[in-house]
């Protein structure tokens, strides 16, 4: 056997070892990676230790307002919840749909849902899929709905805490929303109206999306 | 580290002409070493008494199909992150065939005629002169032929999903096309210089 190899030429030599990586590659799988994936347990539990996995709402309102475009927001609820309300710039993939979505392992995606569960499932999917930037809209939708859209007074509040609440009553204002001190509090309550949807409609002073990389030859 | 290196930002659009030139002079280089380099060599394959482009081109193909198959099989390479050009059938078969012919007249590819001009070689400058001038013909004719250009678009497909067979099959298969091509080619190249021997002996 050894002889019969070492006496062929040296373009047969090659062409056998292509022709045996020809006839593994039929048993070798998907490159794609198919349906299986891969978990490396320290790494997820580090990362969720260190909350290194999150984004506050406070964060992600201070990037939408600054016009940063280098993340995928994406809204897990059904379409009919989204086109209700959904965070400025968000696209919907009901969390159903996610394997076939054209989201990329190269890009930073915020999954967020109404809580935590469907986005930290999400996040497991694509953790495991081998997507490097993947993060969870800490609190969910109701998160952003109760600090950013209607922050509320703090009560007997120092200096600081007032002036934090001052700039939390700008930014709900920007995205439509309504502080809610005391008097507005009693006034309104009952009629707490959700800012309409303005989904696909860029603030004017945002910056443009991060310029694609260019492809092709 | 996963590849490709520059989607998943290992390095920035700068870098990556610094590599582009590296590639490109080792590409080059392969080129040129292959023979590529000669008129007569290519315009030969044409008629069927050398079959060298063949052989390299087929023996590149493959290299390259297992390399990308095997590196993404063990995860190393995402698949999906590669830029696939999309297909318009028709618009690609007339420029082909279009290609095809100016390769027969001229004796060169765009690639192999600028490693023969490296070579200094005067029918290659003058074959890049008339490339340059088709470009512009191509540009200034576009808005002519636009509709044309964009027609029959099929997307970015590969083999695969459109025969609907799996990676791994359609591997094996362009393996086996290989080396039958291979076979063939060498088998060819025999009887042609037997008749050669004979019609001069």
């Amino acid at each position: 056997m050894k002889n019969f190899f070492a006496n062929l030429s040296t373009n047969k030599k090659f062409a056998l070892i292509a022709f045996i990586l020809g006839i593994i590659a039929l048993f070798a799988g998907n490159p794609y990676g198919g349906g299986t994936i891969k978990v490396n347990e320290k790494e997820l539990a580090l990362s969720t230790i260190n909350n290194s996995d999150k984004v506050t709402v406070t964060d992600l309102a201070d990037w939408i307002i600054q016009g940063k475009a280098d993340f995928e927001l994406v809204d897990l609820r059904s379409q009919e919840k989204y086109n209700e309300y959904a965070i400025p710039n968000a696209q919907c993939i009901p969390i159903a749909q996610l394997p076939e979505s054209d989201l990329l392992r190269n890009q930073k995606i915020i999954f967020y849902s109404d809580d935590d569960v469907a986005a930290s499932q999400a996040w497991f999917i694509f953790k495991s899929k081998g997507y490097k930037g993947v993060y969870i809209l800490d609190g969910g939708l109701n998160a952003w709905k109760e600090k950013v859209l209607f922050p509320k007074a703090p009560i007997n509040a120092g200096k600081a805490e007032l002036a934090k609440f001052e700039k939390a009553k700008e930014v709900s204002k920007y995205f439509g929303g309504q502080a809610q001190t005391d008097s507005t509090l009693s006034e309104s309550k009952p009629s707490i109206q959700l800012p309409t949807s303005n989904v696909g409609t860029p603030k004017s002073g945002s910056t443009p999306p991060k310029k694609k990389k260019r492809e092709g030859c | 580290m996963n590849a490709p290196f520059f989607k998943f930002d290992y390095f920035n659009t700068d870098v990556s002409l610094i590599f582009a030139f590296i590639i490109g002079i080792a590409f080059g280089i392969a080129l040129e070493r292959g023979g590529f380099g000669r008129a007569t060599i290519l315009a030969a394959q044409f008629y069927f008494t050398n079959m060298r482009v063949l052989k390299v081109m087929f023996t590149a193909i493959v290299t390259a199909m297992l390399g990308l198959f095997y590196l993404s099989v063990i995860g190393f390479l995402d698949l999906s992150l590669i830029y696939l050009t999309t297909t318009n059938m028709l618009p690609m078969v007339v420029g082909g065939l279009v290609a095809g012919v100016g390769f027969v007249i001229g004796g060169y590819c765009p690639g192999t005629s600028m490693v023969a001009v490296a070579t200094g070689k005067i029918d290659a400058m003058v074959y890049v002169l008339g490339m340059m001038f088709g470009i512009f013909v191509f540009g200034e004719m576009f808005p002519s032929i636009e509709s044309f250009f964009n027609s029959s678009e099929m997307g970015s497909v590969t083999l695969p999903q459109y025969f609907n067979m799996s990676y791994g099959l359609v591997v094996f298969l362009v393996v086996l096309m290989a080396l039958g091509a291979f076979a063939a080619a060498e088998w060819g190249e025999r009887k042609m210089a037997a008749k050669k021997s004979e019609a001069n002996p």
